[in-house]
């Protein structure tokens, strides 16, 4: 089921109602009423992948009760979570990268000289949300192997945490310590908070349904034909996607947390205005937060982090880059795409500045960014902007390609949106929207922040007219991160 | 609790109340006058509307339309005599011209370079072949006067019937109470042009659930085998016949206006061998520079109906100096 849906409009009044109304004063039945909606939520894209779901839920909450008994016999409890992380990475690996790798093992055998025929390969639906929900039970595992979390004694709660609808499919990734915290404490309605989670929605609903998709025709004309375009359009192109992407994402991610407010829960950030960044390290505090902190978390500091010596710093930074990459998706595309970052990040390290401007944003105490300031961000979001070229194509040689078009090629031609709208109104919606997005740059959660209600109305109103003016029929409306 | 949903209400009852205001002041949303049957059975426009039809979100195509006496978008009223040279212009969408302004029309710009004419456009959304054909038939005093008739032809979509039945339900349903209601709530009008308001359609037809098909839909042409084409040809071979035998067909001075790249062979040879007049603007759509339709419609833009009205005035200048 998607946000932008008319049967997510149904579901979520209905599921809200029954929520406060009917199960409101027993906790159980609120999370059982959470899975069963979760459920179907999920159910609405293939109901057989609800299987995997399950199976994952009792598999870690299993094995978290298992390491929490054994938790003196440090061997026994490391085989018990090596257990949960071969079968989730194992269901990860069939469904998402099985392909991926026999073919990759083919191309580099023929690439040997050994001609060999790929079949191996099958025919596999990647679940939905797959790379979310597994590392969301994967660190309540690791969690309580690493004694932070006491394992939940009651399945319906921790069935409602790994299942939890608004955030299963795309995120934010969550930690146990934060959600399974909510889902087990008896949630009371604070009209404040279900006020910002609508504000939340609204916002979000913006940016995927008014950025996002309005741009995704311009985006898909230009990468698809590539080939005929001059370098000023192919510029424009991933300049475009680098807000689509961010439009899209973010977006799902304020419905994802406006929803759960409804609901009185309360999730982790996952943007916080990455477009704004003035280095590498500022832009992997601020985008897809709830996955950095992960990797930060489950694979960085085991693996020593940045106290194990420069070399060994930068091989843990290449590894969590590369991974990190792959996790995205099943192709080299994304693979460079993650060295591309880790090759950016490593010199940011090595100066000492990736934590630099870890608790500020740009302009921290003023109206006006400095021209420094300014200059930082243009050069962090073209360096961004640049790796996405790999994001987006479909192969590494279209990638490189695409490069190779924009200096071979280096003219201006004004584009031509293939639908016959005028480009000026997308160019004057980006600066309105980047502007707006720096005045409320301080705080993500607060897309609305005026204190005058006529002012907030009319922004409320604005909004929705936006998205009239913009709202496309023709657009295939389904998240790009949720492929991932 | 209360206050929350109070207050969701009050914001959403003003919002919208905001949004309808914005809608109505920049003109957002396009205007359909209103259809009826008359009594011979014709489907047109209630006369003496005007208004402005809208495509596209940001008024992209602004255009303002005329209906006239007898209830077609035209700069003019169709009053036909014995003394002056009239022209019926007889077709679908392409021919009443909502994408255009009315004075800006395909039969103005036939007047302009046919000397001493009038050009009655009898252009309806919808109409196919067995609809003009009945109109021709209807108006018969009408068109006994008229000196000549170009009924413009989609070989693709315009053969489907045989026979001509007025699809009186469809007018009800457009009269009823529903439809009323989003034609003066700016904002449903608007809504539903621009395709918001598809899935509540779908819901109140009961296909809620099913999967509205995604993405842009091009205009390329499938390709079906020879075998396929013949009994496709032959149905509409057929409907066609039936077409002339049930409302008559004037070979003198009725021609066909059509684009031969869109239409099938067989159907060309079987109106060359039955001296069926035709006219086809395929080369000179072909050979233009600059694009013949609109850009985000399918509709002829300025281009493409200079390209159609010279060709149709060619060829009536010649004709008239054969006579």
């Amino acid at each position: 089921m998607l946000f932008n849906s008319l049967q997510f409009l149904i579901f979520l009044p209905l599921v809200y109602l029954l929520y406060w109304f009917v199960f409101k004063k027993n906790l159980k039945y609120q999370n059982i009423l959470i899975i069963v909606a979760s459920y179907i939520f999920y159910g609405w894209w293939d109901w057989r992948f609800l299987f995997l779901i399950l199976f994952s839920t009792l598999l870690d909450f299993y094995v978290g009760q298992a390491i929490y008994k054994c938790s003196e016999d440090k061997i026994k409890a490391r085989y018990w979570l090596w257990l949960s992380l071969f079968c989730n990475v194992g269901l990860l690996g069939f469904f998402k990268y099985y392909n991926f790798f026999i073919d990759s093992f083919v191309d580099m055998f023929s690439a040997m000289g050994y001609q060999m025929k790929s079949t191996w390969t099958l025919r596999i639906i990647l679940p939905v949300g797959i790379s979310f929900y597994t590392f969301q039970t994967m660190s309540y595992s690791f969690d309580i192997y690493y004694k932070k979390l006491k394992p939940t004694k009651s399945f319906i709660s921790f069935a409602a945490f790994v299942a939890f609808f608004p955030q299963l499919v795309a995120g934010p990734i969550e930690r146990a310590s934060n959600l399974l915290k909510q889902i087990n404490t008896k949630r009371i309605f604070k009209y404040s908070q279900a006020a910002s989670g609508l504000k939340l929605i609204l916002w979000g609903f913006f940016k995927k349904l008014v950025i996002a998709d309005s741009l995704a025709p311009i985006v898909d004309d230009i990468f698809a034909n590539y080939a005929s375009y001059p370098a000023s359009t192919l510029i424009l192109g991933v300049c475009l996607f680098s807000f689509q992407v961010y439009g899209d994402f973010s977006g799902y991610t304020d419905i994802a947390i406006g929803t759960a407010k409804l609901f009185g829960i309360e999730l982790m950030s996952n943007f916080k205005f990455p477009n704004f960044s003035r280095n590498i390290a500022e832009y992997w505090q601020r985008w897809h937060v709830s996955l950095s902190t992960w990797f930060r978390h489950y694979l960085y500091i085991p693996l020593g982090g940045s106290r194990v010596g420069k070399l060994k710093s930068i091989r843990n930074i290449c590894i969590i880059f590369l991974v990190s990459g792959l996790w995205h998706g099943a192709n080299w595309t994304f693979v460079f795409w993650g060295a591309i970052h880790a090759l950016l990040y490593i010199p940011v390290f090595l100066m000492g500045r990736n934590r630099l401007y870890a608790n500020n944003v740009i302009a921290e105490n003023s109206w006006f960014p400095t021209i420094k300031e300014v200059l930082q961000v243009i050069l962090t979001f073209v360096l961004v902007t640049f790796s996405r070229i790999f994001f987006r194509s479909p192969s590494i040689s279209d990638a490189f390609s695409y490069i190779q078009h924009i200096i071979d090629n280096f003219t201006y031609q004004a584009y031509v949106h293939p639908m016959g709208y005028r480009m000026l109104d997308f160019y004057v919606l980006i600066g309105l929207f980047t502007v707006y997005e720096y005045l409320i740059r301080k705080d993500e959660r607060n897309p609305f922040k005026f204190t005058n209600p006529i002012v907030r109305l009319l922004l409320y109103a604005i909004i929705i007219i936006s998205i009239l003016l913009f709202y496309d029929d023709g657009v295939n409306r389904s998240f790009i991160y949720f492929q991932f | 609790m209360k206050k929350f949903i109070l207050k969701t209400i009050i914001y959403s009852v003003l919002i919208l109340l905001i949004v309808e205001v914005v809608v109505r002041v920049f003109h957002l949303y396009t205007e359909d006058p209103p259809r009826f049957i008359d009594e011979y059975g014709v489907e047109k426009r209630v006369p003496a509307n005007t208004g402005y039809a809208v495509t596209g979100n940001r008024n992209q195509n602004y255009s303002r339309f005329n209906i006239n006496g007898a209830g077609f978008n035209s700069h003019r009223e169709f009053i036909p005599s014995e003394t002056k040279f009239e022209m019926a212009l007889i077709g679908d969408s392409f021919v009443e011209g909502f994408h255009q302004d009315f004075y800006d029309s395909t039969g103005k710009k036939i007047e302009d370079r046919v000397s001493n004419s009038e050009v009655y456009e009898y252009g309806y959304a919808g109409y196919d072949l067995a609809n003009q054909m009945h109109l021709i038939k209807a108006y018969k005093k009408d068109f006994d006067l008229i000196d000549e008739i170009v009924i413009y032809l989609n070989y693709e979509s315009d053969l489907e019937r045989g026979v001509y039945e007025p699809n009186y339900d469809r007018i009800k349903l457009l009269a009823s109470t529903p439809f009323k209601i989003r034609d003066n709530i700016k904002i449903l009008a608007y809504g539903s042009k621009i395709g918001i308001l598809e899935p509540l359609k779908r819901m109140v037809s009961g296909k809620a659930f099913e999967e509205p098909q995604q993405g842009y839909q091009t205009n390329e042409v499938e390709t079906i085998d020879e075998a396929e084409q013949k009994t496709i040809d032959i149905q509409r071979i057929a409907n066609f016949k039936s077409l002339v035998k049930l409302y008559g067909f004037d070979k003198v001075k009725t021609s066909i206006l059509l684009d031969s790249r869109k239409t099938s062979q067989r159907f060309l040879e079987f109106c060359s061998s039955n001296n069926i007049a035709v006219i086809d603007f395929a080369n000179n759509f072909k050979n233009s520079k600059k694009a013949t339709t609109l850009i985000y419609d399918w509709h002829w833009n300025n281009n493409g109906r200079d390209i159609i009205a010279s060709t149709i005035a060619d060829y009536i200048i010649v004709k008239r100096q054969n006579k």
